[in-house]
């Protein structure tokens, strides 16, 4: 059985940008009104510095200075690579399927590496020193720094995702704008610089190529590269260390990625009746890659609890035996591993599947991973070589001020969302077109 | 290139492992791209130098709004 998402009609497509709700409203107030909460503590850390979050150097949090903060930093870097690997596989290798989520996936990119940057620039204690530290001591640190290279391939990566999105945007515009609000008619103006149809073949050709160099960067040398290598190359750091940490954070990011994508996918089809244009089908494909790459992420944890409890050097068998006796770590591998028993179980008898369900295992599986980050990067720190951080007092626990800051981030995403969809087609015109139109429903 | 008397050479630019990283790997996928674009058909020149305009007008807008958003801080804060 198939679903032509072709029969879908452009008024579909539109929709959002068209349609005026309560729901909205109220979910642009819940944004603004987190993004609120978060600004408000923000201003208190700007005023009185990073104690307020006790994460300020030795620290009175067991000596850990990196927390919260640099656990949710990579868990939306993660977010946002797996989400434009998403799009860049429909454009190279045919997978169809998943046109309708495309675009999501790659605003989902912009978003969340948004607030990977929000991140890093909330978590150093004078951010005016960051641009004016970072751009004059880049060309003498590229060559020894990892942090170095995290800022520039993350700058490479936030502008080819960028780029991707301008010039797949022009083919639509062109075609539903007298869809489009006029009062944005100088926005699309901008956007359609230079435009002609003969320029379709080109730009798709100038995007497959874009494609192409995402897809090998982002998952082999971003977030399974120059990412985990923040970490894995510190020997001192004995959870921290090994070869493992690159596909091991690149599970973890097509996961949480690819949890991201349904949440707001189901969230799009909900609101503006898109049973249509997001058939079931994508939501149960989504979730075999779901299952799949959970069960990569399970696999991975495996092998670092064998390697650090079995024979392992001392520091890193301590590190691996305080991981394993926190149950918050076993909290966040049950999330996991409950989603994929849902998929494989929703696999074997298809009328389990529901996407409410799938929706409820996703944002397990992002609190899940998020709660494995942040352990990863504390206690990774509190129990370095020569228990560096033994005689520092107290104990690790986010504070408000973090708490506030993740918080703000999500009103972030869902407002970014929001107005975009007020601007843009979130679904491709591709998705709808009869060149683009089988939807296996199996 | 060669090291300067009396200094220390991890202290020169770009000599060391993250240049080799990072401009012979990491962005090896971008030259392709880049090449791809201008050499590749159907061509259009104009088409590619709109994509590298994009390419390096986000580069700017990105490290520029960055830098008046902190410049705001420090006159605000500090």
């Amino acid at each position: 059985m198939s679903t032509r998402v072709s029969d879908v009609s452009r008024e579909a497509l539109v929709r959002p940008i068209q349609a005026r709700s309560k729901g909205f409203l109220l979910a642009l107030l819940a944004a603004l009104g987190a993004i609120g909460v978060w600004a408000f503590f923000y201003v208190q850390q700007l005023e009185h510095g990073l104690i307020v979050t006790n994460l300020g150097g030795w620290g009175s949090a067991g000596g850990v200075p990196w927390g919260l903060y640099i656990g949710a930093f990579i868990w939306w870097v993660g977010i946002a690579h797996g989400g434009i690997i998403l799009s860049a596989a429909v454009r190279l290798v045919g997978l169809k399927t998943y046109q309708p989520v495309a675009r999501m996936a790659e605003m989902l990119t912009i978003a969340a590496l948004t607030c990977a940057g929000l991140f890093i620039l909330i978590h150093v204690g004078r951010p005016d020193r960051l641009v004016t530290s970072v751009i004059p001591a880049w060309p003498w640190r590229v060559q020894w720094s990892p942090l170095t290279w995290d800022v520039t391939v993350i700058t490479a990566y936030f502008v080819l995702t960028g780029t991707y999105l301008l010039l797949t945007v022009r083919y639509d515009i062109h075609r539903l704008r007298d869809s489009l609000p006029d009062r944005l008619e100088p926005l699309y103006r901008a956007l359609m610089v230079g435009y002609s149809e003969k320029e379709d073949a080109v730009v798709e050709r100038l995007v497959w190529w874009l494609a192409f160099a995402i897809i090998i960067m982002a998952p082999l040398l971003l977030h399974g590269g120059v990412i985990p290598w923040l970490f894995a190359l510190l020997p001192s750091m004995a959870g921290w260390a090994g070869g493992v940490q690159g596909p091991s954070f690149l599970s973890i990011a097509l996961t949480s990625a690819v949890s991201g994508i349904i949440v707001i996918a189901a969230a799009f089809r909900r609101a503006y009746g898109w049973q249509d244009l997001i058939p079931d089908a994508v939501f149960r494909g989504l979730a075999k890659w779901l299952g799949f790459f959970s069960l990569m992420f399970l696999w991975l944890q495996l092998q670092q609890v064998m390697t650090g409890i079995f024979a392992a050097p001392t520091s890193l068998q301590h590190a691996t035996e305080v991981k394993i006796s926190t149950p918050t770590y076993w909290l966040a591998i049950g999330l996991v591993g409950l989603a994929l028993l849902y998929i494989f179980a929703s696999a074997l008898k298809p009328s389990l599947f529901s996407i409410r369900a799938m929706v409820v295992a996703c944002l397990g599986v992002l609190v899940g991973t998020l709660l494995e980050k942040v352990l990863f990067v504390v206690e990774g720190l509190q129990h370095a070589h020569f228990d560096l951080y033994a005689g520092v007092p107290g104990v690790y626990v986010p504070s408000v001020v973090e708490l506030s800051a993740l918080l703000g981030t999500v009103g972030i995403v869902v407002l970014f969302f929001l107005l975009a969809s007020k601007v843009i087609p979130v679904v491709e015109l591709h998705a709808i077109e009869g060149d683009h139109e089988e939807v296996d429903e199996r | 290139m060669i090291p300067l008397a009396g200094t220390a050479s991890y202290t020169l630019p770009f000599v060391g492992p993250g240049t080799y990283l990072i401009f012979g790997v990491v962005l090896a996928p971008i030259y392709v791209m880049l090449v791809a674009w201008f050499l590749g058909y159907p061509r259009d020149a104009k088409k590619g130098l709109l994509g590298v305009a994009y390419l390096a007008g986000l580069t700017t807008s990105l490290w520029g709004g960055l830098f008046v958003a902190t410049m705001v801080i420090k006159a605000l804060f500090f």
